[in-house]
This record gives C-alpha cells, structure tokens and sequence, in this order.
C-alpha cells in the first residue's frame, strides 16, 4: 500500500517534472513514435522476400514483433529512463540519497523516470497483434490468451531484471559500457529473429544466458499453441534464475557500494 | 540515552596502483596491484541523545566516511557500530525513518520543480499523515521564514534558500538525529549565520540530535559543545569545544589607535608588530601576555583600542598540525 502511494507521488512528481518544458513533454512522443516507424520499416525490409522462418509464416511474424515492441514499449514506458541511471547515480555518488530514504532504492529509481512519450507505442504494439492474429488466422480462445498474457509479464519482469542486472555491475566494476552493448546487439537480434530461429549453441546462449531469445518467443508460442511444458517450464525457470541472480546482485551491489567521495 | 556507539570503527578502501608509462600501463594489465587505504581507524565513538557535535578535520581527513558509515551508506570494514540499536548498512527502512541527512554538495530536491513538489513526495516516502505533514511544514516554514518560496522553482532560489529547503526537506518527517555534512559550503555570512541559528533551534527545541561535519571553525564553535576532531582517519580530540579552542587560541591580535603620534613603543618579548603607523599599532601576542601589554599601552592614552581572538582559520591550522591532545 505504501508502495503504491509513493508509486503514485513518483508518477506525479514525474508529470510535472515533464511539463515544466512543453517541447520535454511532447517531444518524446514524437521521437519514440518516429523510432518505432523505423523498427517497422526495418522488419518490414527484412521480412519481405522471406516467407517463411521454421513453421511461422507472416502472419505469426508480424505477431512475434508486435509482442516485441509491446514488452519494448512497457520498458520505455515505465521503467527504462530510471534503470539507465542506475549507473550515473553510482560513479556520481547520487546513490547516497536513495540508500537514505525508507524506500526500497531499486523501486524508486525505476520509477522515478516514467515516460509518457512512449504510451502510444503500447498501442500501436497492440494494433500490431491485432493484425498478426488476424493475418495468421488464429483462432483465439481464452485459455491460449492466458497464456500468451502470462508469459508476456514473465517476460516483460524479465526484461527488467536483464536491465538491472547489467547496470548492478557498476556497484562492482568501474566501467560496464561493454555489457550496455552486449546488451543492445543482443535485443536488436532478437527484436528481428524469433527465438525459433536459434538452434545449437545460439539457443544455448539466447535461450539461458541472454535469454533475450524467449522473449517475444515464449508468449507468442502460447497464443499459437505450439508450447511444449517443457519450454513453458524453461521459460518460468529461467525468470526465476535470474530474478534470483538480480535480486542477489543487487543487495549484495548496495553493501560494496564506496560512495564517490564528495 | 545513548543514539550511537561505534567501538574500533574501520574503513579501509582499496585502491589501484599503477607505474608510470606504457610499462606500467602493461604490467598493471597483467598483475593489479592495489594499495590500501585507512579512511577511518578503530574509532572510538559515543553520543548521546540531544547533543549538538561538530566532526572537524581537513580534507580526507575521514569525516564523510564516518557520517557514511553512520548512515549506512557505506559498510565499515572493522569494528562495531550501532546508531539507535541498528547496524546501518543492513539498510532497515525502520531506521531509515528516525535520521535524516544533508549533504551540502548533493541536492535531495527536484531542481526543475517546487519545494512543495518534493516535500509531498517525501510526505508518501516516510509515511506521514496529511496532520503531521502539515505542521511539520508549517512550523518549518515559520521558523526559516520561507513562505513565499515554497512554489518557486528550485533553480532559480539563491544557494542559502535552496540549503533552507534542503534542511525542510530533511526535517519533515522529526528525525531523531541530523546528520549535517558540510551544510554552509559555498553560502556567504549572513545566510550561513541564518543556517546556524536555525540548526541551533532545532537542536534545542526539538531535541534532535545533531553530527555536524564541516570544516568551517566558525560553524563549530557557534554551534557545537562538543567537537571531535579527526585526522587521518584517527580521533585526536573528543571533548569541549571551548576547550579545544581555549587551547589552540594562542594569540591575540591588538589594534591601538592615537590622537598624538607615538613613536616606538617597548613591546613585551615575543610581541610582533604587524601594521605600525605614528597614529596606529596593530600588534600580535600570546594571549597570557595580553595584560601586560594593554598596561604599556595604556601609558600611551590612546584614543582607541580592540583586542581581537586569533583567527578561527589559524586555530584550526594548529589543531591538525599539533596533532593528539586526546579527551579534555
């Protein structure tokens, strides 16, 4: 409860840090609206001359990227701009008053920056299922919704613990810039190949270690019909692992935190 | 009672080492060395609740790591340490609740935004009701004389403003003690003489425990009864404050003024001329020999005189230079 009222003060706080500067707050809608164009266009360029990858067509391909840019869209969204600061307020020193106010630090840095520019984006993600379901001729039913619906959280909570996890290495390492990138070849990957597509060591690596490959993957599996409980359960396990790992990280992270000397 | 008691308290960073060129550049590649460093060394540390101390030391003296310590930011590396019966680095909200901290170089409020603003986000993080919030605020308010100031834009407030908004900020929520980490750096004498009296009211009205860091002697002296001394990490005097300066302030600088001019004057030995005009003397001298002095001036009937303390900066050189005196 109390964390839903500082939830709500951050949300407001955040507004009208926003629109204290009109073209800070409309900008952004125009700048994450333009990027997401652009995603389009690529897998629009991508996707043209193939038809199929394994046993989806473009129907369930325009639905895997929708899902993408969705759980993309929710990070933008809600908790990007203050997970990415994570570093800054390390090497700074500015981590000093979060560790000293009676709030758990982790939960008022991701939602200390919430981002209205990118909430158009969630629908046109949503726009974008639409079509993939309507293209690929699925049939919904309420149970493969609910799937879809419950590895689409999972893999949004993972998404976030990839995050904090890459940034909770500056508590231990001076410079983390190779992660950050190791990180974003990674989601780029994966934001144009479904995980369907790895096979043998790359599955290893993008279905366990970084595990950006289930993503979109698993919850457009679910919606199909096509997941097996053995990779529902993979899928489960590996978000346990890492919010374990992440969880671990980041507490230990706050007890070898030296402050930057004022 | 007491709020906090550290036994051996240590801090010892670890720092990278390297040699000099390419070479070293290489060899520190392959081997890191790392050299350590003592910011704090088994310190010794009890206050009690209400009281008002001043933490003095130069520059890397081990002052900020203390209050670090203190306050959890950081974790000692030896030693025991328990601030209201917790251990701080275990980070407990419980006790986040009961102390609060200004740092004069790190701003807790939101620049682009009002005081106001941040103040009602501190409302929810420290759980207060809409009744306690608004006296808090309102007696705060009174007592800094900032009324107006509440819904201006925090960038735009002058550095003694925005330090009073830092203290509000830091207020609301009636900790149980202050930690104060060099809170009139930068701020010119008038906003820093406000700052004084407001902590000085704070302290004795609301009986909050105050640990003020600063290296500004005049700070500590108007404020603090008690003042720790720390250099290279080491306590080197834990006592009165009048005593640390009744010790350190060695001289006393006189200014004596004629209507006639006066040629040389015999000076008690040890006596130093600093300024010498036919109308005016101003003379340095060992403040138990002061007496002796001002009878020889008297001869001269002057038409003025001032006796002034050695300057705060000077006592403050001689402090850390002469090093141990222990608890007075």
């Amino acid at each position: 409860m109390k964390n839903f009222r500082v939830f709500k003060a951050l949300l407001k706080i955040r507004f009208q840090n926003l629109m204290m500067f009109r073209l800070g707050f409309w900008g952004p809608f125009f700048v994450d609206g333009s990027l997401f164009l652009i995603q389009l266009v690529i897998f629009d360029a991508i996707y043209a001359n193939v038809e199929r990858i394994g046993s989806w067509g473009r129907g369930e391909m325009i639905l895997y990227i929708g899902t993408f840019s969705l759980i993309n869209a929710v990070n933008m969204a809600v908790y990007f701009f203050g997970v990415n600061g994570i570093v800054g307020k390390i090497k700074s020193g500015a981590m000093d008053l979060y560790l000293t106010k009676p709030v758990s630090p982790l939960f008022r840095l991701t939602f200390e920056c919430m981002n209205p520019g990118s909430l158009p984006l969630l629908l046109l993600s949503g726009v974008i299922i639409g079509y993939g379901v309507r293209t690929a001729g699925i049939r919904l039913t309420w149970g493969r919704v609910l799937v879809y619906l419950f590895f689409l959280a999972l893999m949004i909570l993972l998404y976030y613990e990839m995050e904090v996890l890459i940034r909770s290495v500056a508590f231990y390492l001076v410079s983390n810039a190779r992660m950050e990138q190791l990180e974003e070849m990674g989601l780029e990957l994966c934001m144009n190949l479904p995980g369907i597509a790895f096979y043998g060591v790359y599955k290893v690596i993008f279905y366990g270690i970084l595990p950006y490959g289930i993503m979109a993957t698993l919850p457009v599996q679910g919606l199909l019909g096509e997941m097996s409980p053995g990779l529902a359960l993979h899928g489960v396990g590996v978000v346990c692992v890492f919010s374990a790992i992440t969880a671990f990280v980041w507490r230990n992270g706050m007890r070898h935190y030296n402050s930057a000397s004022s | 009672m007491k709020i906090i008691e550290t036994r051996k308290l240590s801090k010892t960073y670890r720092r990278v080492v390297r040699g000099e060129g390419l070479r070293g550049s290489i060899r520190s590649l392959v081997k890191r060395q790392y050299e350590s460093r003592e910011a704090v060394k088994n310190l010794d540390l009890t206050v009690e609740e209400g009281e008002f101390i001043g933490l003095i030391g130069p520059n890397g003296a081990g002052k900020t790591t203390l209050a670090k310590m203190l306050t959890g930011i950081i974790a000692p590396t030896g030693g025991e340490i328990s601030v209201m019966g917790y251990y701080p680095n275990d980070l407990e909200n419980e006790f986040k609740r009961q102390y609060a901290i200004v740092m004069g170089q790190k701003s807790q409020l939101f620049f682009e935004l009002t005081t106001n603003d941040t103040l009602g986000l501190f409302r929810e993080i420290y759980g207060l009701s809409e009744r306690e919030f608004r006296e808090t605020k309102a007696y705060f308010t009174e007592l800094f004389g900032v009324e107006k100031l509440l819904d201006v834009q925090v960038r735009t407030l002058s550095l003694g403003e925005r330090m009073k908004m830092e203290l509000m900020a830091a207020l609301l929520h009636n900790p149980r003690i202050l930690f104060l980490d060099e809170p009139t750096i930068g701020l010119d004498a008038v906003a820093s003489r406000q700052i004084r009296k407001f902590l000085w009211e704070i302290n004795r009205k609301k009986g909050t425990t105050i640990l003020l860091t600063s290296h500004y002697m005049e700070d500590i002296r108007a404020l603090c009864d008690r003042s720790i001394v720390i250099n290279h990490g080491t306590k080197i005097y834990d006592g009165s404050t009048e005593a640390l300066f009744e010790k350190y302030q060695k001289e006393r600088q006189i200014s004596v003024s004629f209507r006639q001019p006066v040629g040389e004057i015999v000076l008690p030995e040890g006596a130093a001329v600093r300024e010498e005009s036919p109308y005016k003397k101003v003379i340095r001298i060992r403040k138990e020999q002061s007496g002796e002095l001002l009878q020889r001036l008297m001869e001269y009937h002057p038409s003025d005189l001032t006796v002034e303390e050695d300057e705060i900066g000077r006592v403050a050189e001689r402090i850390y230079a002469e090093g141990v005196l222990g608890q007075e």
